[in-house]
């Protein structure tokens, strides 16, 4: 169908001027059509026989659209460049395609949802696109500016602060910080995001140090108290669920990693199934697994994927510690150094010398309470008095 | 222009009355059998945008076209195949400018009747009506401002564009500065659809000439030789100094304004008086009349006009269209002036 | 000796005519009366047949410039006011900018607007429509802020094979003046820093130079040093120039005597929010005319316009941030 007029988009059949079979020569006219400005004619593009027409009487077809078909020599094709094969369009998406004049489509939605448009510079937390430019070469996050004051409107940080800031950090004694250090920094600031608190209470480990000297080999400290928090949490596992929106997302698998000191940094195998294997089956491979990570030589199925850590850090002669979770866990149990005290036995009427070690529980308080909380730690200090068990 | 009458007839030194008036029949018959090609081609749907036919008007524009020297300026507009073939241009270029090939004068960067050579004094029209005669008016000053003499500049216009304001300044201006201008004005009874009823009061567009100070012809459209006997008076007139020349040709548009229109608006008396008569008709009893041709000559010249136009059209047909990713995008001159844009820089 | 900026734009024009016998200007009383702004007082006298008055008929004054280029010649156009040039506007548009791009003729001609505001001028002797003929493609449009620049450029634009719409600005026509005539200059595309400063890049255009200088002088006073760009040529923008010195202050203003909608300092702003987004501290500001007719009262013309006072508010708004 031509184009036969500047704004027509179809025109309608109203009658067929020859009949397939016919032969026709260039020009001739084939069909008669009718446009909201006029009654005109289709007429051939070469000569040869109409094969077929196909399309209707009184129907109304694009412009554009195919209307019949003639059949023509060779010869004749060639002469008027017709048999130049059509160039494809729609395939070839870097060509210049014809606009579309289809304006039927879906309107655009007036409005923005959903995205707070900041309508003016105002407030402490606005970084403009200079800054944000800046902190992007320098490699920097927003956590980086907290030591700087800012000196724009609403004390927001602007570029002179920033670039002041920098020139004096490059005055200090700077050395680089490894790939580990950036990453367990980039680690921390995102667990930081949540609200974490700490609960903790003494247990007793007279039984514990007895049952780990007649053993063969020696478990970790650390394993007695990782097999208590494996047992406690299959025993309810919503302590250690991850608040996603307003829904809980329990574990499918009590995993439980264990903190390593590795060069400048920490890192955390896993135990897998920790719930179903005793400390006796556990025993050699938590020791292959410590060796392991402090030659940072971990198999990749040996991290990840655990849902609460454990970390010893009486080993540094540490009483008391307040540990960060992991940013994609919810608990993290800490165990610190044993030492004797004096404990009232009020049978006896004096003090006893015992062994005892704080056990430390942090956590994201909007999973769990303090009560929550400290009924686990209790579950796990009651599980760690009969060692045996575990 | 009769540069292409000598050219066919070598051995004449003088050209008579005999051989010009052949000489427009053929460009005449020529530029009809080019728009029915046009037409056509229409229809079959290988022309992108409007056509615009002449069909009616071939005796006045051949008349225009033949009268002038390849030296001379002339702007043509909508309807003067015709006077172009006359003037000079190749059916060649007519062709390639409505198929849009990039071997065109325009390049495909505009189209059908916007086309000509300015170096070459043709040039090229815009679509603004009337806005074509102050460009000649410039040229024809610039000629004089340089010491060249003996330049005609014309330009044709229809009767809705002497509704212009364009029309009106540089009419004027042409008068003022008495440039050698020929003004031809093809009234065709009908702009679009509009008569001229609607476009002026004035009894004649010959009128207007009183208005502006300057010389005026009428005459019937239809009628070549009286077309190439007036038109030519006017261009001499022109060139002998004497002001700017307003002829005015009364005649019938017969065809739509473009071929998406079928003019079925035009009063149908017109279409059956003497001023709807086929200039083609007309100039052919003349010729038979006063026996400067037979109707056999015709029969082979026309046969040979539509191979001529088919093997053109085939030609073209063959050649590249303009390719987006060749284009560099500037629009004027100074590149080191440009402002090329990152969408620009092609693929 | 002193020349103020009307006369430097008359000694261009001798100094065309004498140099090049392609030039004539075309306008209306230009001949023996000098033109209403006496832009070629005695030129008519010294270059006969060259310096001609035209009808009132814009349109066809620029259509016989396309003509007359074509054949060669360098025509000058001189408009009485811009706002006068919109009746030509048609054949400015699309007969001289679209010219080169159809054909691969260039159309050199020279069109000389005296634009912007002065007082009691009102809506049809005031306008600044430097945009609406930026926007078309084909056309180069300049805005000269200096004696200097309004003589070497539009020496410059005479020399140039394509249309050039020469923006003079009526305001600084006899109120300002330089030493002398220049000897060399920035090329035309090229904007020139104005002044030089650090906390804030203003850039603007003709008459609105000299109120930025104005306001920059005042807030120096407060402390505050700003830089000020004067883009000389609209079209093409110095877009480069624009971006370097944002890049060293982090803060944008835009002024324009022209109306806010899709003017010159919307374009700038464009530019430089796509291009140099990460460059801006603080979000890019314009300042403009108000968006209604240019009024007649002079308090209105004086609120209706930016001048320095605005100017230097506008800039502090932005510092405070």
């Amino acid at each position: 169908m031509p184009q036969l007029g500047e704004s027509i988009a179809e025109a309608a059949i109203i009658s067929f001027l020859v009949q397939p079979g016919d032969n026709v020569k260039a020009d001739q006219d084939l069909i008669e059509v009718e446009t909201n400005k006029a009654t005109m004619t289709v007429t051939s593009p070469c000569s040869g026989r109409i094969e077929k027409f196909t399309t209707q009487l009184n129907e109304s077809y694009a412009v554009g659209a195919v209307l019949g078909q003639i059949e023509a020599t060779k010869e004749e094709a060639a002469r008027l460049g017709l048999d130049v094969p059509a160039p494809a369009k729609t395939s070839d998406t870097d060509r210049v395609t014809k606009p579309e004049t289809n304006i039927r489509s879906g309107r655009v939605q007036p409005t923005v949802r959903g995205l707070p448009v900041p309508a003016n510079v105002k407030g402490a937390s606005y970084l403009s696109p200079r800054l944000k430019a800046r902190m992007n070469e320098l490699g920097l996050h927003a956590a980086d500016l907290a030591g700087i004051a800012g000196s724009g409107a609403a004390g927001r940080v602007t570029v002179e602060d920033f670039e002041k800031f920098i020139a004096h950090l490059e005055k200090q004694r700077m050395s680089k910080a490894s790939t580990m250090r950036v990453a367990v920094a980039d680690a921390m600031r995102r667990s930081w995001t949540r609200p974490l608190a700490t609960v903790g209470l003494p247990v007793r480990l007279d039984a514990l140090l007895a049952h780990r000297k007649s053993s063969n080999p020696k478990p970790g400290p650390a394993l007695y108290a990782l097999r208590a928090l494996a047992i406690a949490l299959a025993e309810n596992s919503a302590p250690a669920g991850r608040l996603v929106g307003s829904n809980i997302v329990h574990p499918s698998a009590i995993d439980v990693g264990f903190a390593v000191e590795a060069e400048d940094g920490v890192l955390v195998p896993v135990i897998r199934d920790a719930d179903k294997k005793t400390l006796k089956d556990l025993t050699q491979r938590y020791n292959e697994l410590v060796e392991l990570a402090r030659e940072r030589k971990l198999p990749a199925d040996a991290t990840g994927g655990s849902i609460a850590t454990v970390t010893n850090y009486g080993t540094f002669g540490l009483i008391w510690a307040t540990p960060i979770p992991l940013p994609e866990q919810t608990l993290v149990l800490g165990m610190g150094a044993g030492r004797r005290a004096p404990h009232w036995d009020e049978a006896k009427g004096q003090f006893v010398p015992v062994t005892e070690a704080n056990l430390t529980l942090s956590f994201d308080h909007r999973v769990l309470d303090g009560g929550g909380a400290g009924r686990l730690l209790q579950r796990i200090a009651e599980l760690m008095l009969k060692p045996e068990k575990l | 222009m009769l540069q292409t009458v000598l050219d066919a007839n070598p051995a004449s030194e003088t050209l008579t009355a005999r051989d010009t008036t052949l000489a427009a029949y053929r460009f005449m018959l020529r530029a009809r059998v080019l728009d029915d090609k046009f037409a056509a081609l229409y229809r079959a749907g290988k022309i992108h945008g409007g056509v615009f036919l002449g069909r009616g008007q071939e005796a006045l524009s051949a008349a225009v076209g033949i009268s002038l020297k390849r030296t001379d300026v002339f702007a043509p507009l909508i309807r003067d195949a015709a006077g172009r073939l006359a003037f000079g241009e190749t059916v060649l270029d007519a062709v390639r400018t409505y198929l849009g090939s990039s071997l065109g004068p325009m390049r495909g960067r505009d189209g059908n009747v916007h086309r000509g050579k300015p170096l070459e004094g043709y040039f090229p029209m815009i679509s603004h009506l009337g806005a074509m005669i102050s460009v000649v008016n410039g040229a024809l000053f610039a000629r004089r401002m340089k010491g060249i003499s003996g330049t005609v500049g014309a330009t044709c216009l229809g009767d809705g564009a002497t509704s212009t304001g364009a029309f009106h300044e540089a009419l004027n201006q042409a008068a003022v500065e008495k440039l050698p201008l020929v003004l031809v004005i093809a009234d065709n009874q009908y702009a679009y659809s509009t008569p001229t009823s609607r476009q002026f009061i004035c009894a004649d567009l010959a009128d207007k000439a009183i208005g502006y100070g300057v010389e005026t012809h009428s005459i019937d459209g239809t009628d070549l030789a009286a077309c190439l006997k007036t038109v030519g008076d006017a261009v001499a007139r022109a060139r002998a100094s004497h002001g700017p020349q307003l002829v005015v040709a009364k005649l019938l548009r017969l065809c739509g304004h473009g071929e998406h229109d079928d003019s079925n608006y035009i009063d149908p008396k017109l279409k059956n008086s003497l001023l709807g008569r086929d200039c083609l008709k007309v100039a052919e009893e003349f010729l038979f009349h006063q026996k400067w041709t037979d109707a056999a000559t015709l029969a082979t010249w026309r046969s040979k006009i539509v191979s001529e136009i088919e093997e053109a059209v085939a030609q073209v047909r063959r050649e590249p269209a303009p390719d987006p990713y060749d284009e560099k995008w500037l629009a004027i001159s100074s590149t080191y002036l440009s402002e090329l844009h990152d969408e620009d820089s092609g693929s | 000796m002193s020349i103020t900026y009307l006369e430097a734009i008359r000694e261009a024009q001798s100094h065309a005519l004498r140099d090049d016998p392609r030039v004539f200007i075309y306008g209306q009383d230009i001949g023996a009366f000098g033109g209403a702004f006496k832009a070629t007082k005695n030129l008519a006298k010294e270059f006969p047949g060259r310096v001609l008055d035209s009808p009132i008929s814009e349109d066809a004054m620029v259509g016989m410039a396309v003509g007359a280029a074509i054949e060669g010649m360098r025509p000058i156009i001189e408009m009485q006011f811009a706002d006068f040039s919109i009746v030509g506007f048609n054949q400015i548009v699309n007969q001289a900018a679209t010219l080169f791009w159809r054909t691969n003729v260039p159309c050199p001609i020279t069109v000389r607007l005296p634009f912007g505001g002065t007082e009691g001028g009102g809506p049809f002797h005031s306008q600044s429509i430097e945009a609406i003929y930026a926007h078309y493609p084909g056309l180069v449009v300049l805005t000269p802020a200096t004696v200097e620049d309004a003589y070497s450029m539009l020496l410059e634009a005479v020399a140039i094979d394509d249309p050039v719409i020469f923006c003079e600005h009526k305001f600084l026509y006899y109120h300002l003046k330089a030493e002398k005539l220049p000897s060399e200059a920035l090329p035309i595309g090229k904007a020139r820093i104005a002044r030089e400063g650090r906390d804030l890049t203003v850039v603007a255009y003709s008459a609105m130079v000299h109120e930025a200088l104005e306001a920059a002088m005042e807030l120096s006073a407060e402390g505050w040093e700003i830089e000020v760009v004067d883009l000389r040529s609209v079209k093409p923008l110095d877009t480069d120039t624009v971006m370097a010195s944002v890049a060293r202050t982090g803060r944008l203003l835009c002024v324009g005597e022209a109306w806010p909608w899709g003017g010159v300092t919307a374009e700038i702003i464009a530019r430089v929010a796509s291009e140099g987004f990460g460059l801006l501290d603080v979000p890019p500001q314009r300042l403009n005319a108000k968006d209604t007719p240019v009024p007649y009262h002079p308090n209105l013309w004086m609120a209706h316009r930016p001048t320095a006072r605005a100017v230097a508010a506008a800039a502090r708004k932005i510092l405070r941030r």
